[in-house]
């Protein structure tokens, strides 16, 4: 996989991270944006204690490990649409009522 | 017509003064998400899902109110997370208000009555609880995944009235909601004594053939049809009537998601609300530097093909309003009808 598909992954990714720097060093913690339209891309992270945020050049980074746990898993729409339909077809007087994603 | 006469005032003038400038894009609602933390957890909220050290996280009140001022919304919507559990959540409210600001306070209400007796908030006609109960009893402890949360909210919706605040509801619909439902739904909340109601499909995202992008609209479009027709005199809604028309699909509009910018711990979040697909620095920067172009239905992004969500379209809605005659005598009337 190509550096920019790792960091897309990591950036949609719900759960800490580890970038691995190409001297060698790491930072672990949440990398909440990346942008590849700056003139020198970038990615952003917040670390394990919140702080941050911490900004990495692509140029610094050789790969990134995806080290905590997604935060994401089994709670995403489709998640939610196979427990309903299975509910539902447990019960079908009670019909199906998905629910998609939501603000507030 | 449930929003005061002085809140669309504001609202008006400051769309007109925003057309007199020549600006083609601006604000009209500042989503203002101070933590992402809350004492629920729907199942397919897109707000809650981050490892710890984010939930723990939260903007200061000089953050919040250094993003009102650079954004220059009129409206200020505050969502989250539960803001209730914003430790600041009082002064936060006190301060918009002091700055003439309408504010949303949006609300699961699990909360809202310790918090108004505890004397967190003061009412004000620029300040409006807005609770969330996407349906009667059953169908929202269900689709909060908790029993008794309408039974509070319901509780506190009578707290906050009793004590003179303004109070309207928000209310996502899904894909095979119950339309008749909903409507009992809408008298009980006018029983109640709501100022007004706030209605939006929820949004979801798949990769699917054309065929099925139409089925999903004609039947987003077939539910707030029967919801919406023939619409009790005493049902109010707290949002454009042509946005209402929007979803009933006798109108037409394209995503406006800068109408509806959203600022949280990350930054100012591109392009909307709903989508993630990075955060700028500053207000001035999501605006320059957004690809706007690949967004809205017409765009052909996957992600948009099936949106009609409020935060997307009812800027668009109230841009509309304000951009011809013909725009503003359909609101006028279908304001003052309450036939949509
Ligand atoms: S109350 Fe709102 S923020 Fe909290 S889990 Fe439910 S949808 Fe998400
Ligand atoms: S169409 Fe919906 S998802 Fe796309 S930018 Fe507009 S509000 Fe966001």
């Amino acid at each position: 996989m190509l550096l920019d598909e790792v960091i897309d992954k990591a950036f949609d990714y719900r759960g800490n991270v580890t970038v691995v720097k190409t001297d060698g060093s790491e930072t672990v913690g949440y990398l909440f944006n990346r942008n590849r339209d700056a003139a020198a891309p970038f990615v952003q992270m917040f670390d394990l204690d919140g702080a941050g945020p911490i900004s990495i050049p692509y140029s610094d980074i050789r790969t990134i490990r995806f080290t905590g746990r997604d935060a994401a898993a089994g709670n995403s729409y489709a998640a939610w649409l196979r427990a309903k339909e299975a509910k539902a077809a447990q019960h079908p007087e009670k019909g199906s009522d998905p629910t998609p994603s939501r603000g507030a | 017509m449930s929003v005061p006469l002085s809140q669309m005032w504001a609202v008006a003038s400051y769309v007109l003064r925003q057309k007199l400038a020549g600006r083609e894009r601006y604000p009209l609602v500042l989503m203002l998400e101070p933590l992402f933390r809350c004492n629920l957890a729907c199942a397919g909220c897109g707000k809650i899902q981050y490892p710890a050290q984010i939930l723990r996280k939260h903007l200061t009140v000089e953050q919040c109110l250094a993003a009102v001022d650079e954004c220059g919304a009129p409206v200020v919507s505050i969502p989250g997370g539960e803001p209730l559990m914003y430790p600041h959540i009082g002064p936060l409210v006190k301060a918009l208000v002091a700055r003439r600001k309408y504010v949303y306070l949006c609300t699961n209400a699990i909360l809202l009555k310790e918090k108004l007796e505890a004397g967190l908030f003061e009412p004000s006609k620029y300040f409006s609880l807005s609770i969330h109960l996407d349906g009667l009893q059953e169908a929202h402890d269900e689709a909060v995944c908790r029993d008794g949360v309408y039974v509070d909210a319901v509780e506190g919706i009578k707290a906050a009235l009793s004590r003179g605040f303004r109070v309207t509801t928000n209310s996502t619909l899904f894909d095979g909601a119950n339309a008749l439902r909903m409507r009992e739904f809408f008298d009980t909340m006018m029983d109640l004594g709501v100022e007004g109601m706030m209605i939006s499909p929820g949004y979801s995202y798949s990769k699917a053939p054309d065929q099925e992008h139409f089925l999903r609209t004609q039947r987003a479009h077939d539910l707030f049809s029967t919801l919406l027709s023939n619409p009790k005199r005493r049902w109010k809604f707290n949002q454009s009537p042509l946005f209402l028309q929007f979803l009933m699909g006798k109108r037409d509009f394209e995503c406006t998601p800068w109408g509806n910018p959203t600022y949280n711990v990350f930054g100012w979040q591109r392009p909307c609300y709903l989508l993630q697909e990075g955060y700028a620095a500053t207000f001035r920067e999501l605006m320059e530097t957004t690809r706007w172009e690949n967004y809205g239905r017409r765009s052909g992004n996957e992600k948009c093909r099936d949106c009609m969500v409020h935060c997307g379209y009812e800027p668009s809605a109230v841009h509309h309003t304000f951009a011809s005659w013909r725009g503003f005598r359909d609101t006028v009337q279908a304001t003052v009808t309450g036939r949509y």
